[in-house]
């Protein structure tokens, strides 16, 4: 049984112009693998992330003909169900930790808080179970960190505490939104690492979101491309060479190589994109 | 164009650049690369005049600077940031962003200077008088790049120009910048973390490291991976482009 299954999901705003879709007929499963999604901004691959974990509000409106994780069927779960499973069993690490870690509350008090929500641990339990979280995103001294304010910390490091406040509860499933984006190159490598060594470790199941086409191709089992609301073309572990899809396809030529020898780089097309979709959805 | 000899900066007990020494010559493209922390948009906050306390010599546009004194090199030298969301004034339109350094230098001809600059980024001019939120990320940039070119300075400094755009609209601009360097003979100094766009856009290349200057080099060396500093050769690497 896969972890998660995904089929039609559709997410829906209203706009002056009547509801507009942003998210259009996706249909996937995950098992306890990695799973990314790349696409543009704009092109749906947050808020899927976000309908999965319920957390797309009133006015937008989330249907599904199915969306299960771990058998129990997420449409209409109520609120308070969703609260349960929620950083317990599944959980989101988000783009800048700048702006995701309450600035005003010291870190390991911060990771303690799933702790505290979902179980019945004792005090020096639950400080226990934080300090193993920091040592399991290879952090030093987590005893010194944990007495830490998250502005104490660098972007590299509070990116990992992030991920260590995500699996202090061990979830079956993560939501990475962009984990990334917000860090040097240097430490990108580190934090990839970490999430990777803890979903093959605790056989978690991974979705990873992202916008850096290589990245996700070097690093995840399988790609989904999405471009407009709907996956364009799936694609295996490294094989970016084997995409077909035009869209995919104008991504690549369009970034930049190193050995840089085209005197402008080509541009895609969008127009003659759509007459493409809409000639393949005939 | 641009000549900095020994910068050093400090902030309080910190030294951010440590004598830091590079020349760009006129028409000439350079590349500041390094991670954050590692100074290099200290060096153009120092070149404009955002940094008040530092030592050593920097010439910009054949006038000396000095610290604590802002030279009047509006025209001379512009700057286009990283975030086109935070760099436009959201209640301004584009035309009053795009006209506003020409009421200030007392330029005539506002009208059609606005309209021949729209054209020079690719803007279509029905977009001449609407508000930032209804431009994309790249049409902003656009914006961005406007504005900083209204006054036909000679030298533009860039600060990470694309990194907070899409792939696709990374190329539009890219492209664009390189274009209107090849027209009007601009001069740029670029700051950003991103080796292959350092090879489409420039010609030479500085790593900078926790504000000390590893390695110059040509940008055929950047296209051979031949970086050759420690630490060029671990950026390199960690770009996953070896």
């Amino acid at each position: 049984m896969s972890l998660l299954a995904v089929d039609n999901l559709r997410v829906t705003f209203p706009s002056d112009q009547g509801p507009v879709e942003v998210v259009r007929g996706l249909s996937f499963t995950l098992g306890r693998e990695r799973l990314g999604i790349v696409g543009e901004s704009g092109s749906g691959k947050s808020m899927t992330g976000r309908a999965i974990m319920g957390l797309i509000g009133a006015p937008g409106r989330v249907t599904a003909d199915r969306l299960e994780f771990e058998g129990r069927d997420l449409r209409n779960l109520p609120e308070r169900e969703f609260r349960k499973l929620r950083g317990a069993r599944m959980s989101m690490v988000l783009q800048d930790p700048k702006f995701s870690l309450n600035p005003v509350i010291r870190i390991g008090d911060q990771i303690a808080e799933a702790l505290e929500f979902h179980t019945q641990l004792s005090a020096s339990a639950r400080r226990a179970r934080v300090l193993e979280a920091l040592e399991a995103v290879r952090i030093d001294d987590p005893e010194r960190v944990a007495r830490l304010y998250p502005h104490e910390v660098s972007g590299g490091m509070g990116q990992r505490v992030m991920i260590a406040m995500m699996v202090v509860m061990e979830p079956a499933l993560m939501i990475a939104d962009e984990p990334t984006s917000a860090l040097d190159v240097s430490v990108r490598g580190q934090v990839l690492d970490i999430m990777d060594d803890l979903v093959r470790r605790r056989g978690m199941g991974l979705l990873l979101i992202s916008h850096d086409l290589n990245m996700v191709a070097r690093w995840c089992d399988r790609i989904l491309v999405m471009y407009r609301g709907q996956i364009v073309e799936e694609l295996g572990a490294g094989a970016l060479n084997a995409a077909q899809h035009p869209y995919t396809l104008g991504l690549l030529a369009s970034l930049p190589k190193l050995n840089e020898e085209r005197a402008t780089l080509p541009i895609l097309d969008r127009a003659a994109l759509d007459g493409f979709m809409a000639g393949a959805a005939r | 164009m641009i000549d900095v000899r020994n910068l050093t900066v400090r902030y309080g007990d910190t030294t951010v650049l440590h004598g830091v020494s590079l020349a760009v010559a006129e028409g000439e493209s350079f590349a500041l690369v390094g991670e954050s922390g590692s100074g290099k948009s200290t060096i153009l906050k120092a070149l404009v005049g955002q940094v008040d306390d530092w030592q050593g010599q920097m010439t910009l546009a054949e006038h000396a600077l000095q610290p604590g004194r802002r030279a009047d090199l509006a025209r001379q030298v512009q700057m286009v940031f990283q975030d086109p969301y935070g760099s436009l004034h959201p209640r301004r339109t584009v035309d009053d962003t795009l006209a506003e350094p020409l009421a200030i230098h007392g330029i005539k001809g506002r009208d059609a200077r606005v309209l021949a600059m729209l054209d020079a980024v690719g803007l279509p001019r029905r977009f001449r008088f609407r508000l930032p939120h209804q431009l994309s990320g790249g049409q902003r940039q656009r914006v961005a790049i406007a504005r900083a070119l209204m006054l036909e300075p000679r030298v533009l400094l860039l600060d990470e120009p694309t990194s907070a755009l899409d792939v696709s609209v990374q190329a539009e601009i890219l492209n664009l910048l390189k274009g209107l360097r090849a027209e009007k003979g601009l001069t740029f100094l670029l700051v950003t973390h991103d080796l292959p766009v350092v090879s489409f856009l420039c010609d030479r290349l500085a790593v900078l490291r926790a504000g000390r200057v590893e390695e110059a080099a040509a940008v055929a060396t950047l296209r051979a991976a031949g970086l050759r500093s420690a630490y060029g050769r671990e950026l390199l690497e960690r770009s996953g482009l070896v």
